[in-house]
């Protein structure tokens, strides 16, 4: 992505929003007593402000974006971009079990599995010291949180630790 | 309370081994988090916040400075080894640092950068001792207009944290400040944004969403790159610096030291631009001149002095009127409030023991960080050894701890996952993080003082103009905004 194509991206991203905050998200979504005489203390002045601040913003950067030319790319190339795209996915499917599964399983069951799979996941060259680590770490920051800082670690429904 | 009291009461609480443990592990960690490329300063910071919940505030507060000051010359580490900066503030000392370290000699390049970061260290830290004080009882005649005015002045700073354009990083001090108005209203308790949901009505966990930007978004360019990071250590060579070279450097050392407090002392400039000026001012002073870019030992001390200066007196503004300085005391102010603590004029009247102890704890982390530094210096291929790969899933694992930990509320995790990948997309479309993060902060008490100044006043404007102070704010907030705009149309100019 080019230089002026990432300004003019970002500046119709942020109109936008600013247009989908002004006109549905604001009034929808941010309720205000009805005896609110005064605009400026009412709880959906600050949202207004900042809806139509970043609509300025927006044309600004669509404004700047659309007067450059041409330009770089302005990230660096990374050898396989689709492989790239499929580790993300990936990583992001990964976040996601965690967040469902660790009330079930316990976050150091979790915690472990995750270690384990993001470690595989970015094709680590190390894959016994990624494992130990994965069982050590979570089990470490366990007794720490659990029996130091009294913070109850989710124990999930299967295997308890003491 | 005398001053004799209060040092009193500041060495009963830093006057044990706990203490002066939680600060070295604080430099240590510190040290060892800015050396890794990846792992920044600010990262670290995040990482230790949560375990210093069960900790005793003061105990607490002086591990995650010692994690701040450390990570500050930790960052020098690579920079000078491997011309890769720890953090953003070593930027100026690859300048000198790495052609000294690819002659062979980058343990006299670190050596230099220690004791300039200490000396650096010391002169901040006493100017935050002597100035803090003095403007905290100044800010006690403050009220909600004056208040408005200084956070209002406050948010111009997020043009300095902006990087390259500006407008992106307004676009992010408005996602931030956005993000901030998620919960209940405080006038009025009316839901913003919570769609119903219990977990939202509290807003927001700071903590969750400054780990997330912060930390998350390393993990997932690793994944998205995961080869990226290769680098190539230098060796430290047998060269030491000699303490006639750090005589020699000493003009510069001061004066970057005094840039450092003046900038760091400023809400938001951090520490980045002080060093590339106490750079820039030394080459310019400096008899050997010609060689600065070259292996410069005096550029390396300048650089190190310019950006440790910043590292105490970013506190003045925190401690004096709770406003973070930068980035890293942002995330230091949640370590405040986790344990019940406001920094802010107030402190100074119901906290001066721990107000005192920190100072104490400060004076003290100068000479700790000489040791531990020394000692890293020469341990540091080891700790650089630890693969990435291994590394980064280490830091997700700790995330998840951490971020838990807070609230005991696994919501604050998914929170956390959500603002790894906003600030992942972020980092692609070149929109900075730090103002972000400085809005989300200062959003929420502009916009308390603001509504607060128009309750008192019935709804007129002119309260938020009615004195000196206000005025003063007023005018900087404006001589602030021209500068900002004549700053941008020259780098147009220059850039056409």
């Amino acid at each position: 992505m080019s230089h002026r194509a990432m300004q003019l991206r970002l500046g119709l991203g942020a109109i936008l929003a600013a247009v989908f905050l002004v006109t549905y998200a604001i009034p929808n979504w941010v309720s205000s007593p009805s005896n609110v005489r005064n605009i400026v203390l009412s709880p959906l002045f600050w949202p207004y402000i900042l809806g139509g601040l970043t609509g300025v913003v927006g044309l600004g950067l669509a404004f700047a974006g659309w007067r450059e030319a041409g330009g770089e790319a302005v990230n660096e190339a990374i050898p396989d971009p689709q492989a790239g795209a499929v580790r993300l996915v990936a990583f992001a499917v990964l976040m996601a079990l965690t967040f469902w599964v660790m009330p079930v399983l316990g976050m150091v069951w979790t915690s472990m599995l995750a270690f384990v799979a993001l470690a595989f996941l970015v094709k680590t060259r190390h894959p016994a010291a990624a494992v130990i680590c994965a069982v050590v770490v979570p089990l470490i920051l366990y007794a720490f949180f659990a029996h130091v800082a009294s913070v109850a670690i989710p124990q999930g429904d299967l295997v308890r630790l003491p | 309370m005398s001053l004799y009291d209060s040092l009193m009461a500041g060495l009963s609480l830093v006057g044990n081994w706990e203490a002066l443990l939680s600060l070295a592990i604080g430099i240590v960690i510190g040290v060892v988090g800015g050396a890794i490329p990846g792992i920044s300063a600010t990262m670290a910071v995040a990482l230790a916040l949560p375990f210093t919940f069960p900790m005793e505030p003061i105990n607490g507060i002086l591990l995650l400075l010692g994690v701040y000051k450390g990570g500050i010359f930790g960052g020098s580490i690579p920079a000078i080894l491997i011309k890769t900066p720890g953090t953003p503030a070593s930027s100026a000392t690859i300048l000198d640092g790495h052609p000294l370290a690819a002659r062979g000699e980058a343990g006299r390049a670190l050596g230099m950068a220690l004791w300039a970061s200490c000396t650096a260290d010391f002169v901040s830290n006493l100017a935050l001792i002597f100035f803090a004080g003095f403007l905290a009882s100044f800010a006690l005649s403050f009220g909600p207009p004056e208040f408005f005015a200084l956070i209002l002045f406050s948010l111009t700073i997020i043009a300095g944290v902006s990087g390259e354009s500006l407008l992106r990083g307004a676009l992010s001090a408005l996602l931030g400040l956005l993000l901030a108005t998620i919960g209940l209203d405080l006038v009025y308790g009316t839901n913003r944004f919570t769609f119903g949901d219990p977990n939202l009505m509290g807003g927001l966990n700071f903590i969750a969403v400054l780990i997330g930007l912060f930390a998350i978004p390393e993990v997932i360019n690793m994944v998205w790159h995961p080869t990226g990071h290769v680098g190539k250590v230098q060796k430290l060579g047998s060269k030491w610096v000699t303490f006639a070279e750090y005589r020699r450097s000493f003009r510069s050392i001061i004066r970057g030291s005094f840039i450092g407090v003046f900038l760091g002392s400023i809400p938001g400039i951090g520490a980045a631009p002080a060093a590339f000026l106490s750079y820039s001012e030394a080459r310019r002073k400096s008899p050997n001149k010609a060689n600065f870019g070259k292996g410069e030992i005096e550029g390396v001390a300048a650089s190190e002095a310019g950006n440790n200066g910043v590292a105490g007196a970013t506190l003045i503004p925190l401690l004096a009127l709770g406003v973070p300085g930068d980035v890293i005391t942002a995330i230091i102010i949640g370590a405040f409030m986790v344990h019940g603590l406001q920094p802010g004029p107030m402190m100074f009247v119901l906290n001066v023991d721990i107000i005192y102890g920190l100072f104490i704890g400060l004076i003290l982390s100068s000479g700790i960080l000489f040791v531990v530094g020394g000692l890293a210096i020469r341990g540091f291929r080891p700790v650089a050894d630890i693969p990435k790969r291994i590394l980064m899933p280490m830091v997700l694992v700790l995330c998840i701890y951490g971020v838990f930990a807070v609230n005991n509320n696994i919501f604050d995790v998914g929170v956390m996952f959500v603002m790894g990948w906003v600030g992942f997309a972020m980092g692609r479309l070149h929109v900075p993080p730090a103002p972000f993060l400085i809005a989300f902060i200062l959003g929420p008490l502009l916009e308390d003082n603001f509504r607060q100044s128009m309750l008192m006043s019935g709804g007129s404007p002119d309260i938020l103009l009615r004195g000196p102070i206000t005025w003063f704010f007023w005018g900087l907030t404006v001589i602030a905004v021209v500068a900002i705009a004549r700053g941008t149309m020259r780098a147009r100019r220059a850039g056409a």
